[in-house]
C-alpha cells in the first residue's frame, strides 16, 4: 500500500519580520510516498517557505503536519528523526569549509552511519550528479553550477525518504539541467522517495512531476495566470504560433496543433521605452502597451505590468526601471523570444493537486 | 636574576595566563555563539558594555578584585589575595570581553546558512552550533591568542593581586618592573624580549597546529 509522505491541513506560516505581512497559508496538501511534486509560482508565492516546513526546518505556527503518519513536531526528538528523513537542497546552496567529501560526509557522521560506508556512498552520489573523481576538491574553488551539483550530491547521499529541492537547475547550464532532472527521476524511481521540488520553469515541473502544486502570495492558486496564454495553434511548417486576440500573435519554435496553452517566464521579457532609441516595433513577439502596474518585488527586481492588447507581466532589476525611466501609464514595447515561449500543453495542464 | 628565578617567573606567567585564557574562552565562545545566533531586547546594551568593559584598565580591575579578595572583602575568607589564583581570576575577568567580543566578530561572519544547512542535513541543534565554531575556527583562535597575550602582557593585575612574591606570584611583567625600578635595566630589556619571543612561539605552534589538521 502507498503510503502518505506528508499531510499538511491549515498550515500557516507567518514570517515574524516581513513589513508585508506574507504568510503561506494552505488549507490541504497531501504527498504521496515516491510522488514528485513540483512547486511553481512566482517569487515570493510561498515555495521556499513550504519547503522550509516540509524539510522540518521551520515550524508552522498553526495547522497539522504529519510525515509519514506521525507528527515530527511533537517533541524534539521526533523533530530531529523527521528532519534526517526530509533533506533539503537550498536555492543558493552553502557548502562547508573542507573538501567535497567532508561536505557529504556531515550527514552520514550526524546520521551515525558506520565510517567505511562513508566513501562509496560519497562517490556513488557524486557520480550521480557527474561530479564523479571531485570528492577531494575543497568547496571553495566551485562554480555556482558545480555547488549545487555538490549539494545535490550531499543529499542524495543521504537516502533520505523526501528530497526537497529548491530550484534545483537554477544554476546550471541548459544540457546539464536535463541529466539533474532524469537524476531526480532516477532517484525517485530507485529509492522510492518522495521528490518536492520549486520550479520557475513550467515546461520542467510538468515533464518531471507527477503533480504540480501552484502557489502565488502564500496561497494555492488553481493556476498561476501569469503570462498565460491559449489559443488555436496555426504553423507554417517552421514555427507556430496562437492568437489569443486576433492580431495579437504569439510566435513559437516549432510546430503544434490543436489548442495549445503557453506561459512565458516574466523575466524571459524585454521592455523598452517606446520612444527609447534602440526599440525596435518589428519582428515576432513584440507587443505594446502602457504600464499598469509598477512594483518592487525583492531587494533588487520590479514587476512591471503591460496592459495593451495582451498583459503581459515583466520583472527585471530595479535599476534598469531607474535607468530607463519606466513609469505607470508610460507607453513601452515588450518583446521576447520565440524560444522563451513555453508550450504547456494542448490542454489546461495538471488538475490542482490534492 | 638567576636562571632558577627566572625559569619560575616565566612558569607563572605561562600557569597563570594560560589558564586565564581557557577559562575566559570557555565563558567568552557559548556568549558569543548565543549572542551572535539571535536578536533580541537589550542586545546592544550587552555589547555596549561589553565594549566599554574591554577598555577597562588592568589597574581598575586589579583595584575592584583587591577590594573583593582582600582580608576583610566579601571573599575575604577564602585567603586568595596575593597568590595565582587571585591573579588568574583578575586576568579571566580582563580578558573575558576581549575574547567574547573577537568571537561575536568571528561568527557573526560566518554564512548564516551554515547553521541552516546542518539543520537541513539533519544535525542536532547542538551539532550545528559546532559547525558554525568549525566554520570560525582561525578567527576564533585568534580571538583566543588575542586574550592570551592581553593577559601575558598586563602588569596591573599581577601586580595589585599577585603581589610580586618572588618564586611565587613574581611573573614577567612583574619582574621587569622591578627590575627596571632596581635600575637593572639590561634584565628588564632580556626580560622583555622573553616576553615577546614566547608569545611569538605560541602563536606559532598554534597556527601551525591548526593547519596541519586541516
Amino acid at each position: 500500500m502507498r503510503q502518505t509522505a506528508y499531510s499538511l491541513r491549515d498550515v500557516r506560516y507567518v514570517y515574524p519580520d516581513s513589513p508585508a505581512g506574507f504568510a503561506l497559508d494552505l488549507a490541504a496538501l497531501r504527498v504521496e510516498s515516491g510522488e514528485i511534486l513540483a512547486l511553481v509560482g512566482p517569487n515570493g508565492a510561498g515555495k521556499t517557505t513550504l519547503l522550509m516546513i516540509l524539510a522540518f526546518l521551520i515550524k508552522p505556527a498553526q495547522g497539522r503536519l504529519e510525515f509519514f503518519d506521525e507528527t515530527a513536531w511533537a517533541d524534539e526528538r521526533r523533530t530531529l528523526l523527521a528532519r534526517r528523513q526530509s533533506v533539503l537542497v537550498t536555492h543558493h546552496p552553502y557548502l562547508f569549509k573542507g573538501t567535497i567529501f567532508d561536505n557529504i560526509a556531515f550527514g552520514l557522521k550526524v546520521r551515525g552511519v558506520p565510517e567505511p560506508q562513508w566513501r562509496s556512498r560519497a562517490r556513488r552520489a557524486l557520480d550521480l550528479v557527474e561530479l564523479g573523481g571531485w570528492d577531494a576538491k575543497t568547496a571553495a574553488g566551485l562554480s555556482a553550477g558545480q555547488a549545487q551539483r555538490a549539494a545535490l550530491a550531499r543529499a542524495i547521499a543521504l537516502e533520505p525518504k523526501a528530497l526537497l529541492l529548491d530550484e534545483p537547475t537554477a544554476n546550471i547550464e541548459a544540457g546539464l539541467a536535463l541529466r539533474i532532472e532524469a537524476v531526480i527521476r532516477e532517484i525517485s524511481r530507485e529509492s522510492g522517495a518522495t521528490v518536492v521540488f520549486s520550479s520557475h520553469n513550467f515546461s520542467q515541473a510538468s515533464r518531471l512531476a507527477d503533480g504540480i502544486l501552484y502557489l502565488s502570495e502564500g496561497k494555492r492558486v488553481p493556476f498561476s495566470h501569469e503570462n498565460c496564454f491559449s489559443g488555436t495553434a496555426g504553423s507554417d511548417g517552421r514555427q507556430g504560433w496562437i492568437e489569443p486576440r486576433p492580431g495579437a500573435r504569439i510566435v513559437f519554435p516549432g510546430r503544434a496543433g490543436g489548442h495549445v496553452t503557453c506561459v512565458i517566464n516574466p523575466a524571459d521579457i524585454e521592455l523598452f521605452g517606446a520612444d527609447e532609441p534602440g526599440a525596435v516595433a518589428d519582428g515576432p513577439n513584440v507587443f505594446g502597451g502602457r504600464v499598469t502596474r509598477l512594483e518592487t518585488t525583492e531587494a533588487d527586481s520590479a514587476l512591471v505590468r503591460v496592459s495593451g492588447d495582451l498583459t503581459f507581466r515583466v520583472t527585471l532589476p530595479l535599476r534598469e526601471v531607474e535607468s530607463r525611466g519606466i513609469s505607470l501609464s508610460r507607453r513601452v514595447l515588450i518583446k521576447f523570444k520565440p524560444e522563451d515561449v513555453e508550450i504547456i500543453g494542448s490542454e489546461p495542464p495538471e488538475k490542482p493537486h490534492v | 636574576m638567576i636562571v632558577r628565578e627566572l625559569l619560575l617567573a616565566i612558569g607563572v606567567s605561562l600557569k597563570t595566563s594560560g589558564l586565564a585564557a581557557l577559562v575566559a574562552s570557555l565563558l567568552a565562545v557559548p556568549a558569543a555563539l548565543y549572542l551572535a545566533g539571535r536578536d533580541f531586547r537589550g542586545k546592544r546594551a550587552i555589547l555596549l558594555i561589553n565594549q566599554t568593559w574591554m577598555a577597562a584598565p588592568t589597574v581598575v580591575i586589579g583595584l575592584f578584585f583587591y577590594f573583593l579578595l582582600s582580608r576583610s572583602g566579601p571573599l575575604g575568607r577564602f585567603g586568595l589575595l596575593y597568590s595565582q589564583a587571585a591573579m588568574t581570576i583578575g586576568q579571566i575577568f580582563l580578558i573575558l570581553p576581549l575574547i567574547t567580543g573577537f568571537s561575536y566578530t568571528a561568527l557573526r561572519q560566518v554564512d548564516r546558512r551554515a547553521r541552516l544547512t546542518a539543520l537541513a542535513l539533519g544535525a542536532s541543534r547542538r551539532q550545528a552550533s559546532w559547525v558554525v565554531l568549525r566554520e570560525a575556527k582561525f578567527a576564533l583562535l585568534v580571538a583566543v591568542l588575542a586574550g592570551f597575550a592581553r593577559a601575558v602582557s598586563e602588569v596591573g593585575i599581577a601586580m595589585m593581586l599577585g603581589g610580586n612574591i618572588r618564586n611565587v606570584t613574581r611573573n614577567i611583567t612583574t619582574a621587569i618592573a622591578l627590575e627596571t625600578a632596581k635600575g637593572e635595566f639590561t634584565n628588564g630589556v632580556i626580560l622583555g624580549a622573553i616576553l615577546l619571543v614566547i608569545t611569538l612561539g605560541i602563536n606559532i605552534l598554534v597556527q601551525v597546529g591548526f593547519r596541519s589538521k586541516d
